[in-house]
């Protein structure tokens, strides 16, 4: 059974939300969370460059297949039933470059997004 | 016989042969699509099919039905020809259409089926060592 890693920022509010809200969605492939840069991430993964999983969204397969920044998003919605269409629409040649950037301003905000609670409210 | 009538009659004639038509290659050629959609459930299919068509047969009779009227008089073939001729013109437009739409819902149907199955959008960056547990 293939199961994906995501090594998250638990420091930024945005990142713990969007957690919460992959974690409700229902599922094709089985999604595990585990903070960036903490102990349990270097024990499970001793070769990973942890100092980058801080500043972009990191995925790590359970076969070894590291995702970094806009493929770790992709990645994530391949792995949601409702999600998966769009991303592989978004994956498409044409959308990617649109995706990355998208991604890219959205993650180097997360500190400042965070503040907006209404953005994502999480859902109990 | 009244023109009119002979041309209302050759309208209805043609047109219910064609939506028989359209309705029954639909019919014939959806079938293979929703099998492989509904993963082989042939019952499945086969309803689901014909539900399709019954929706097919109501919305284009409704329409030939409600077109059939002709707003004026036709004095000769001539112009019987032209009147049945533009309204064959609208009904096999909107068969086209029906038939387009169809092709869609199958599409779509198709698209959604394959989901689960769909390789992932991109390639990894690397590799790295997991340790279990």
């Amino acid at each position: 059974m293939l199961t994906l890693t995501v090594l998250y920022d638990a420091r930024c509010d945005l990142c713990c939300r969007i957690r919460a809200w992959l974690q409700s969605q229902p599922k094709y492939v089985e999604l595990a969370f585990l903070p960036a840069g903490t102990d349990a991430a270097r024990r499970r993964f001793p070769h990973l460059n942890h100092q980058a999983t801080l500043t972009e969204l990191t995925l790590v397969s359970s076969r070894g297949e590291v995702y970094r920044g806009a493929k770790a998003w992709l990645m994530c919605l391949w792995a949601l039933r409702e999600y998966r269409a769009w991303s592989l629409r978004l994956a498409s040649p044409e959308l990617m470059p649109l995706a990355r950037r998208l991604i890219a301003r959205v993650s180097s905000q997360r500190f400042k997004l965070g503040h907006y609670r209404w953005l994502l409210r999480r859902e109990t | 016989m009244n023109p009119i009538v002979l041309t209302y009659i050759v309208y209805l004639i043609i047109s219910i042969a064609l939506t028989i038509w359209v309705a029954q290659t639909l019919f014939k050629n959806g079938r293979i699509f929703l099998i492989d959609v509904f993963h082989g459930n042939d019952a499945l299919a086969d309803s689901v099919n014909h539900l399709l068509v019954v929706g097919f047969y109501l919305i284009n009779f409704g329409y030939i039905s409600l077109a059939l009227k002709l707003g004026y008089q036709v004095a000769d073939t001539r112009e019987a020809i032209e009147a049945l001729s533009s309204k064959i013109g609208v009904v096999l437009l909107v068969l086209g259409g029906m038939h387009f739409g169809n092709l869609y819902i199958f599409s779509r149907m198709r698209r959604r089926a394959v989901l689960p199955d769909a390789p992932p959008p991109v390639t990894p960056d690397g590799c790295t060592f997991v340790r279990e547990g």
